[in-house]
C-alpha cells in the first residue's frame, strides 16, 4: 500500500503529504481525511488505468473503491487477480 | 472622471513582494532569461489548492492579493486580467501527455488549468468574487485592454473597485520556441548593462502586476490613472509622435508637463530606436526611466512598468537603477509610460500625482 500511497501523492501533487502520513483507512474524500474533490477522483481513475490497466466500468462503484487507500488496494488486487 | 490606483501588487524577477522602498534590494542578473522571485505562496493560497496551480496562477493570485491588501479591500467588484500566453506551463503538460499517451487517459487538471482565464478565475474562487470577470488575450495589448475595460466599467458606474492586472510566464518550451525567432540575446548579458547593449535581441522575462482601481480615492492612494491609449503597427515614428501629442492633449497636457518619461527599452538596438526618436522629438530635456532590465521582456511587461510608475509617484523618488537619461525630477507629478512590444504594439499610460 505504500507504493499506492506514493502514486496517489505524485498523481495529485499532494504537498506536505508523505506516504507515512496517510492512514490505510483514512477517508480520501472527506474533510477529516485527505479532503480530495471531484477533479482528484478523475485523476485517481487515470492512475488506476495508467499504473494497473484497470478501468472502472461502473461509475456507481466509485465511492466504494475510492473510500480509502485500503479499498483502492483491495479493488486493484481483486481486478488484477481476475485478469490473471 | 478620476480613477485612482488605491493599491498595487507585483511578483517579478525583483523582490517586489516584500514591501519597503522601490528596489531597496535590487537583484542583478547575468542571463538571457529572468524568472520571478517566488514569495511564499502559502500565505495567500491553501496548500490543498496550491498543488494544482502553475507558476503563473500563483504569481497572479499573489499579486492580486497584495494589491487588495494595499487597497484595504477583501474583495473587488470585478476582476479583469490581461495575458498573452496564458497558462503556458499547463498547456505544455497537457500537450506533452497527449503525444506521449496517444491522446488517451489524459489527466484533467492540466487541461482545466490551461485556459487563459484561469488566473482571473482562481482569484475569483479564492475571494468568492461573483462579479464581472474577464480576461483579455491581445498579445502586447492584453494588459492595456484590461485597463481600458476597467476604466470604462468605472466610468459607467458598473463597479466601485476593480482588480486589474497583467501576467505572463515563460517556460522551457516557450523560451526554446521564442529563441528560434531571434528575440533574445545569444549570450548572457548583465541586466544593469542591458539598456546600453550594442546588439539586437533582449532578455526574456515574466511576472504579474495588479492594481486596484476605484473612482474613490483610498487613504493611501497617491496616483491617478488619467488615461490609456494604444497604437498598433505605426508605419513610422511620426505616427507615434503624433499619437502621443494627441493623447496628452486629450488629457489637457503637453509634453512639457511630463515630469518623467518611463519607456519600455529592452536593450534590443533595433527596437529601442523608436524610443530614441520619440524622446528626441518630444522629450529632449526630460529625464527618462526604464524597467525592462529589471523584469525582462514579455507581452504584459507594461503591467510591471505601470506598477513601477505608481511606486515612483508614491515615493517621489527615482532609484538610480531605473534612471536612463537625465536627473531625477524634484517633483513627480506626471509620468508618461510609453512601451512597445515587438515594435507592433505601442501603448501609452498617463499617471499623475493624486492630490
Amino acid at each position: 500500500m505504500t507504493d499506492l500511497k506514493a502514486q496517489i501523492i505524485e498523481q495529485l501533487n499532494l504537498q506536505e503529504v508523505t506516504p507515512e502520513s496517510i492512514g490505510d483507512d483514512q477517508p480520501l474524500f472527506s474533510k477529516e481525511g485527505l479532503g480530495l474533490d471531484s477533479i482528484d477522483a478523475l485523476e485517481l481513475i487515470v492512475l488506476l488505468k495508467q499504473h494497473y490497466n484497470i478501468s472502472i466500468t461502473n461509475p456507481e462503484e466509485g465511492p466504494k473503491i475510492f473510500q480509502s487507500v485500503r479499498t483502492m488496494a483491495e479493488y486493484i488486487t481483486a481486478n488484477q487477480t481476475v485478469k490473471a | 472622471m478620476s480613477i485612482y490606483i488605491n493599491g498595487t501588487g507585483c511578483v517579478s524577477p525583483q523582490q517586489t513582494t516584500q514591501g519597503g522602498p522601490l528596489l531597496a534590494a535590487l537583484k542583478e542578473y547575468e542571463q538571457v532569461r529572468l524568472a520571478v522571485v517566488d514569495p511564499d505562496y502559502k500565505q495567500w493560497i491553501d496548500v490543498k489548492q496550491i498543488r494544482r496551480m502553475s507558476r503563473v496562477v500563483k504569481m497572479g493570485v499573489a499579486a492580486a492579493n497584495l494589491s487588495l491588501e494595499a487597497a484595504g479591500l477583501t474583495a473587488p467588484d470585478a476582476i479583469i486580467t490581461g495575458t498573452a500566453y496564458g497558462c503556458l506551463d499547463d498547456t505544455g503538460v497537457f500537450l506533452k501527455k497527449m503525444v506521449e499517451q496517444q491522446e488517451e487517459m489524459l489527466t484533467p487538471t492540466a487541461f482545466i488549468q490551461s485556459t487563459h482565464n484561469t488566473v482571473a478565475g482562481q482569484i475569483a474562487l479564492l475571494l468568492q468574487c461573483h462579479g464581472y470577470n474577464n480576461t483579455f488575450v491581445n498579445r502586447g495589448f492584453s494588459f492595456e485592454n484590461a485597463l481600458l475595460d476597467a476604466m470604462m466599467i468605472l466610468d459607467e458606474g458598473g463597479a466601485d473597485n476593480i482588480l486589474v492586472g497583467g501576467m505572463d510566464e515563460i517556460t522551457n518550451y516557450s523560451h526554446q520556441i521564442l529563441s528560434r525567432f531571434g528575440i533574445y540575446k545569444k549570450a548572457p548579458v548583465k541586466t544593469m548593462e542591458l539598456l546600453n547593449s550594442p546588439d539586437s535581441g533582449t532578455i526574456a522575462g515574466e511576472g504579474a502586476a495588479f492594481m486596484t482601481l476605484s473612482k474613490t480615492k483610498g487613504s493611501l492612494c497617491t496616483t491617478e490613472l488619467k488615461g490609456v491609449s494604444t497604437l498598433y503597427k505605426p508605419l513610422w515614428e511620426g505616427e507615434v509622435i503624433g499619437h502621443i501629442v494627441q493623447f496628452l492633449e486629450a488629457h489637457n497636457c503637453t509634453p512639457e508637463d511630463i515630469d518623467l518619461l518611463v519607456t519600455g527599452r529592452n536593450g534590443n538596438i533595433d527596437q529601442d530606436e523608436i524610443y530614441e526618436e520619440v524622446a528626441e522629438a518630444l522629450f529632449p530635456e526630460h529625464p527618462e526611466a526604464c524597467f525592462k532590465h529589471l523584469c525582462g521582456e514579455y507581452p504584459t511587461a507594461a503591467a510591471f512598468g505601470a506598477w513601477m510608475s505608481n511606486a515612483l509617484i508614491a515615493e517621489q523618488r527615482v532609484p538610480d537603477a531605473v534612471m536612463f537619461y537625465g536627473h531625477p525630477p524634484e517633483k513627480i507629478n506626471k509620468i508618461l509610460l510609453y512601451n512597445h512590444h515587438e515594435g507592433t504594439h505601442h501603448s501609452f499610460v498617463l499617471l499623475t500625482y493624486a492630490e
